[in-house]
This record gives structure tokens, sequence and C-alpha cells, in this order.
């Protein structure tokens, strides 16, 4: 007896496809294209390389917000100079080409390789290195002037590294942009010269004081517990984290506490961090960064790594009597995926705090939402907001500052019971305090559709302004490296677990791909 | 036991917490839940043509008569209870460049200065909880309809009976809740009144945002202006309960916020 075959079914996928894009190989560097995909409510890009085959990571744990932000995408500004040509398409033309879509809200300047740690995660694979680069005056004020050709007036500028506090010239550098149409300077710092070197911060405090200026620390801060320290800095900071915050505010500087956010070694003490901030009198804001798997870092599975949505979770769950889900809001700016911020008034002592979020005192996404919405209720509250949900905004800015107050006037109440609300909140600054989340691309989850509108943008000596995540994934951090310090640099590829062994390392202590003889010819 | 309130006490309570504006002072005149995204999808429940004639009753500061004029190219009538929110749309009005399609005035929901059968649709959003005489505003949004026009709705419900004790006292004065009624019971207001109930939609997490609105508002002012606060009627040390019992009363379906699309009885006289 013969049994019937079983009749043959079509079945559906398990995926819905919502996005063409491209990408490029993490191998390779090569551009290849790429599509977005949804399952299970979290968004994953795919793309798959001739040579080097598919790539696949989670790059937004939650569908829902990733598709219903699309309307919180404010129509980008012309910068007033584009630097390069349109000749390759993106992302080999940078920067900035004019096919890009937003101008630089914050400008970085690099000024040297060297660093004194040597952090296991490193995205700019810095440390004591005698083969590296240090920026001179000439090239720091040509850097700072192709950033004001593009900008005019331009917000901030971050002195970034290597580690630019052990620069011999950074004051100096401070001076170059204060000397400019420069609102502020931001100093990126693992503080450890702001806790051994007083005269320095006292430095720093007095240029803090110049008018219309100001100078901020952007200090990295991962966590309290010693293996946080130990895994992510290769050395247990603690102490020295603590002085420099106390350095810091002796000196009246506002100070950012940043923290790269790895799963399995830190991810518990979001909220921790956010607390000691709150308590600190020197810090005015946090900045939760997932680690970007570019430059140097340690093993990562690119589909279970975090992403905004994921981290923002973990706040609410670590601090659940201050925060909720709705409580950040993405940065219109940018691509909306890329950054979340809220900002909080704070009330109250230590331990006994009265936290509220400022989305819930006002229904932001009325102001924000570009796409619906045409007509505005007050044109002023949308262009407080735009600059307060924004890659320029910085506590301890005079911008920043100014408009939180202004967005005060959303709060529509009257004056029925003697208390003028918005006059009332106006006074309030001092009690206010931000919140970034901040996930940056790397050569795993790089989306061109997202990089085109990148406003934080790397400035190289030759004036060009590149994006950030193009300037660490694409390949453009190892030309630069190479061409400033004559010393040839690998190409650099994340240490991803499914790449383990087609890795080898490089001597800065990141990964690059074996070469081996067919790939080698293939991809000439 | 807590003997429950009597209407005219309800009647007494809501006026009072809307003369007092202590409703605005937390959440502004102008705020309903759900924002314009829920004001949005009301809309698309209108199928509005462009140049359809539009009564926004209760029109606030002229969030959504504005909306409604630009976005669905409405030509919209705007009607609240306070000269100052009048004054205030038009201004939004003129700010907009939409004067030519929104005009707002001062009135009365239960004498609306409105002739009988002019409008293609009317909305009202988060005010017919707040009418002492739901029967009344009913009939008066048929009177104004075209034959077959519709009704556009969203407000709180509450299934009164079942409010906590919480709910009745500060709860129900800023919120407004406690004449709010079940979603049920405002179909069938509509319905005595000529007015077909076409579908109904809940949107509770609208209302749970409010709810966070306000302790939001209550701990800014317990921060800026806590003396003040006491002095208008408000007992904080009462809120924390009260927030509580209002989120637990929306988790059990008691209290909610929810969107209404009715129609006028083509045969209505």
């Amino acid at each position: 007896m013969t049994q019937a075959p079983a009749p043959r079914r079509k079945v559906d996928r398990d995926e819905v496809f919502v996005e063409f894009t491209k990408s490029i190989c993490p191998m390779c560097k090569t551009p290849v294209d790429a599509q977005v995909n949804i399952r299970e409510n979290k968004v994953y890009l795919r793309k798959r390389c001739r040579y080097h085959g598919e790539f696949e990571a989670l790059v937004y744990g939650d569908a829902e917000e990733y598709l219903s932000s699309t309307r919180f995408n404010k129509p980008g500004t012309i910068p007033l100079a584009f630097q390069t040509e349109v000749k390759d398409g993106c992302p080999l033309d940078c920067g900035l080409c004019p096919e890009h879509k937003q101008h630089a809200c914050l400008g970085i300047i690099e000024v040297n390789t060297g660093c004194n740690l040597d952090c296991p995660i490193c995205f700019a694979d810095s440390g004591h290195q005698s083969d590296g680069y240090s920026i001179t005056h000439e090239q720091c004020a040509r850097m700072l002037d192709a950033f004001v050709a593009s900008e005019g007036e331009a917000e901030v500028v971050m002195f970034s590294g290597g580690e630019p506090t052990i620069h011999k010239h950074i004051l100096d550098f401070i001076d170059l942009a204060q000397a400019r149409p420069i609102r502020n300077v931001t100093l990126n710092t693992n503080g450890i010269r702001l806790a051994t070197d007083k005269n320095f911060t006292a430095e720093l405090g007095t240029r803090n004081q110049a008018v219309g200026k100001s100078v901020n620390v952007y200090l990295q801060f991962d966590g309290f517990d010693e293996r946080t320290h130990l895994e992510i800095r290769g050395r247990d900071l603690r102490t020295f984290k603590q002085r420099a915050l106390d350095n810091c505010a002796e000196a009246g500087l506002t100070v950012t506490l940043v923290a790269a956010v790895e799963r399995g070694l830190n991810e518990h003490e979001l909220g921790a961090i956010i607390e000691y901030g709150i308590d600190h009198p020197a810090v005015r804001s946090v900045a939760f960064q997932p680690v970007t798997h570019s430059g140097r870092h340690v093993p990562f599975d690119p589909l279970n790594r975090l992403t905004n949505p994921d981290v923002i979770r973990l706040i609410n769950e670590q601090r659940p009597d201050w925060f909720r889900k709705g409580d950040f809001f993405p940065v219109p700016c940018c691509f909306p995926t890329c950054r979340s911020i809220t900002y909080l008034l704070v009330d109250g002592e230590p331990g006994n705090r009265t936290v509220v979020p400022v989305p819930r005192l006002l229904n932001v996404e009325d102001h924000l939402d570009y796409v619906t919405n045409r007509v505005l209720p007050d044109a002023g509250i949308r262009e407080a907001l735009e600059k307060l949900w924004s890659a320029s905004a910085f506590m301890g800015t005079a911008t920043t500052e100014e408009k939180l107050r202004a967005a005060a006037d959303a709060l529509d109440c009257t004056d029925g019971c003697g208390i003028d609300l918005p006059q009332a909140v106006k006074n309030l600054n001092d009690k206010a305090f931000m919140i970034v989340v901040q996930d940056f691309q790397d050569p795993y989850t790089l989306n061109v559709k997202q990089l085109m509108k990148c406003c934080v943008e790397e400035i190289t000596p030759d004036g060009r302004l590149i994006p950030f995540c193009a300037y660490n994934s694409v390949g453009y951090r190892e030309q630069v490296r190479a061409e400033l310090s004559g010393v040839p640099v690998a190409t650099v590829a994340p240490n991803a677990l499914p790449l383990a062994d087609r890795l080898t390392a490089t001597p800065y202590g990141s990964k690059t791909a074996h070469t081996t003889r067919e790939e080698g010819e293939s991809s000439s | 036991m807590t003997r429950p309130p009597s209407g005219e006490e309800l009647k007494v309570c809501c006026a009072a917490a809307y003369s007092s504006d202590v409703v605005a002072l937390l959440l502004g005149a102008s705020y309903h839940p759900g924002g314009t995204a829920l004001t949005r999808r009301l809309a698309d429940g209108l199928a509005l043509t462009p140049g359809a004639r539009v009564l926004d009753v209760a029109s606030g500061r002229g969030t959504t008569a504005l909306l409604l004029a630009d976005a669905y190219g409405s030509d919209v009538d705007g009607v609240d209870y306070a000269p100052a929110n009048t004054a205030l749309a038009q201004g939004a009005a003129q700010a907009a460049g939409l004067t030519d399609r929104a005009r707002f005035t001062t009135g009365d929901a239960e004498h609306l200065p409105h002739r009988d059968g002019v409008f293609d649709a009317v909305v009202c959003e988060c005010a017919l909880c707040t009418f002492p005489d739901k029967a009344r505003a009913a009939a008066e949004f048929a009177r104004v309809l075209k034959p077959g026009g519709r009704l556009g709705i969203t407000d709180v419900t509450a299934d009164t009976d079942r409010l906590p004790p919480e709910l009745s006292g500060l709860g129900a004065r800023i919120a407004c809740i406690a004449d709010a009624r079940p979603l049920r019971q405002y179909t069938q207001i509509l319905a005595a009144a000529g007015l077909s109930t076409l579908r109904t939609e809940r949107h509770d997490d609208a209302m749970l945002r409010m709810i966070d609105q306000i302790e939001a508002r209550l701990n800014l002012l317990r921060i800026t202006a806590a003396a003040r606060l006491t002095e208008a009627g408000v007992d904080l040390t009462a809120a924390p309960a009260v927030l509580a019992a209002a989120r637990t009363a929306v988790a059990d379906g008691v209290l909610g916020y929810a969107l209404l699309i009715a129609e006028r009885n083509p045969r209505l006289a």
C-alpha cells in the first residue's frame, strides 16, 4: 500500500519586513544592501556581504516604539557648508556631503589617541600607545574653523580623545574654542586629572565663568561595583571618580555622568547611577550609552545587545517610584531611534526624593509631532522643546537652562489659586536634571538611513565633519589615525561572538578580520 | 459606609472644581486625555469631507477645532463656557492663519447658540462628563446636527456605584470623575436624544496617563507652592492614596476613558 503524500502547505515567514536600506559588511566595510525586520516586537537589521556572508543584529528592543517614533522626525537643517561631494554614495563620502540631511548639533574634536588608561572597552582604541597622534594648535584651530564655517554660531564642541586632559595644550584648545562663535565646550574625560590636579580643575572653572560661554564636564562613570570598573576600565577608579566630582563641585563645574552600559556587566547599576548623580551637587545629568561595538570591547552577542528601549526598561525597573514607560521621549533632530531624553524636576533630601519627569507635566508629543500636526498651540514651546530634545542639549549651558524656562509656558495653567505655575517652574532650574540614552551604531547595526541624519560629527584636521557612527564603523577612524600618526592602522572588526574564529587582535587590543588568501583576492 | 453623594452635591462639586480652576491649575485648560493623537482618531470616525461644518463643544483653547480646520479642511465653530478660552482660541486661530475656517464664541452647551440642523458633525472632548444636565446637552447636539450628521465624543467613563470612597473627595474634584458615567449610560443618554451609537472604543491608557499627569503636577505644586495648594483646599497628604485608588479603579474597569461615534437619527424631527 502506498500512502498518499501529505499536501505541501505554504508557510508564513516569522518576521515582518519593514525597511530596505544600506549598511556595511562588518568585516570588510564594503557597503551592502540591508533589510530591517520585526520579530516578537523587536527590530533587527540583516545584511549579506558577497565575501563574508550574512550578519544580523538587534537594533531596537521595542518595535512598536520604533514605528511610532517616525512622526517625531524633525525636518533637518541645511548646514552653511558641506565639506565633500557626493561621489561613491553613503557612507563613503563623509563628510558632510550635500546628501546629508542634518547640520551638526554637536562637533567632536579628538585631540589625541593617548590615554592614561587601557580600558578593555574603548571605541577609540586608545591607551598607553607610543605610535598615535596629538593634534597641534594649528590643527585644532582649523578644526574649530571648519565647524564654525558649517554652523555659523555653533552650540557645542566636545573635546575628546584618547584622554584629552593629558594633552598638554588642552586648556589652549578650550581658549581657541571660546575665542570663536562657539557657545559651549564639553570636556569628555575619565576624571583622573580632575581628581588629582586641582589647579587644572580650577582653570576649567575659570573658563566656565567666561561671559556667554560655558565649559562642562562629560565624566566617564560606569557604576559602583569593583567588577564594573575592572571589566570596563581595567582598574578600580572609584575614589578617583568621587574626588573628581568633588573638585568639579568646588570649581563650579557642571558634570554629566556618562555610563557605558554592557549586558552582564553593569546593566544593574543604572538606577543607582541616576540617584548618585541627583545627590551630588556637581552632577546635573546622566548619559547612558550601550557599549559601542566599534574599536576595543569585550565579546558580545549582536542578537542580544542593549538598545535604547532596553536601557529605558532597566531604568524603569530599577527606580519604579520615579520612572514609568513613556517618561523618555525620542530626540527629533537626529533619527528618533538614535537617542531618547527625559528631564526631571527633583526635590527633597537624599533618600526621600520627589522626582517629576517633565514629559508627565506636558504632552511633549503634541508639540514634537512633525508628520501629523501642522497647527501648533504655541510655536515657542515647540522651539524650546526642540532645543531640549537635541544632541546639543547639555546641562550647564545657557541655552538648555533658558529653554527649560521657556518650556514651562507649556504648563498652560491659569492663575486660579494664586499660583502661577509656569512662573514658579521658571525658578526651578537648579532642580532640573537630564537623562540621555544614546545607542551609537557599530559595524553590525549601521543603517545609512540613520547615518544620513546624524547630528553628532567628528571633526577631522583636514576640515571634514564625519558622522560619529560612520567615523567609528566605516573605517574613517583608522584612516585618520594612519594619516596623522604615519603608522598603518588595521581595519577594525567588531568582537562579535559569531565572528570569533575569523578575527585576530590588533596592536591596540581591538580585532581585525584575518585575511585568508581567497578573501584577500576577492575583496581587493 | 460612606453615603453616596446626591446628584445635587455632585453637580456642586464638579462645578466648584471647574470654577475654582483646580482642574485647570493641575492639567491646563486645554488638557484632555489622549492628546491630539486621540483627537485624530475621533476625527477619522466622523467621515469628514473638506468644507464640512463642524461644531466643537467646550472648545477650550481651540486645539481640537484648529486641528480639524487644518488637517481635515473643516469649517469649524467652537463654543466654550469661558470667555477667556474664547479669546485664547481666537488668538490661536489668528496665529495659525485659520480665522476663515475656525470661529469661536462663548456659550453654554445646554443652550447652544446655533440654529437647528446646520452641522455635519459635532465633537465634544472630555466635557460631557462635566455637564450637569447631560440629557439636555445631548438634545442640543442632536438639534444642531443635520440628519445623518455625526457626533464624536471622547470622555471619562466611571461606574459611579463601584467607585472607591477615595475617589469621591479630592480625586473626584480634580479629575471631575464624580459625574462621569459608564460608557453604556452615555449611549443611552444619546439614544434618548435621537443619536444612535455607531462605534465605541476604550482608551483607558489615556486615563492612566492623565492620573500620572495629575500626580506630576501635584508634586510640582508641592515643590513650588505647598502653602498655596493647601489654601486652595487640595489635601496633599491624601493624594497618594487617591491616585493609587484611581489607578486601581482603571485596572478594575471602574474608571476609564472612551471614544464614541454616534449618528443623528435621519428621521428625527
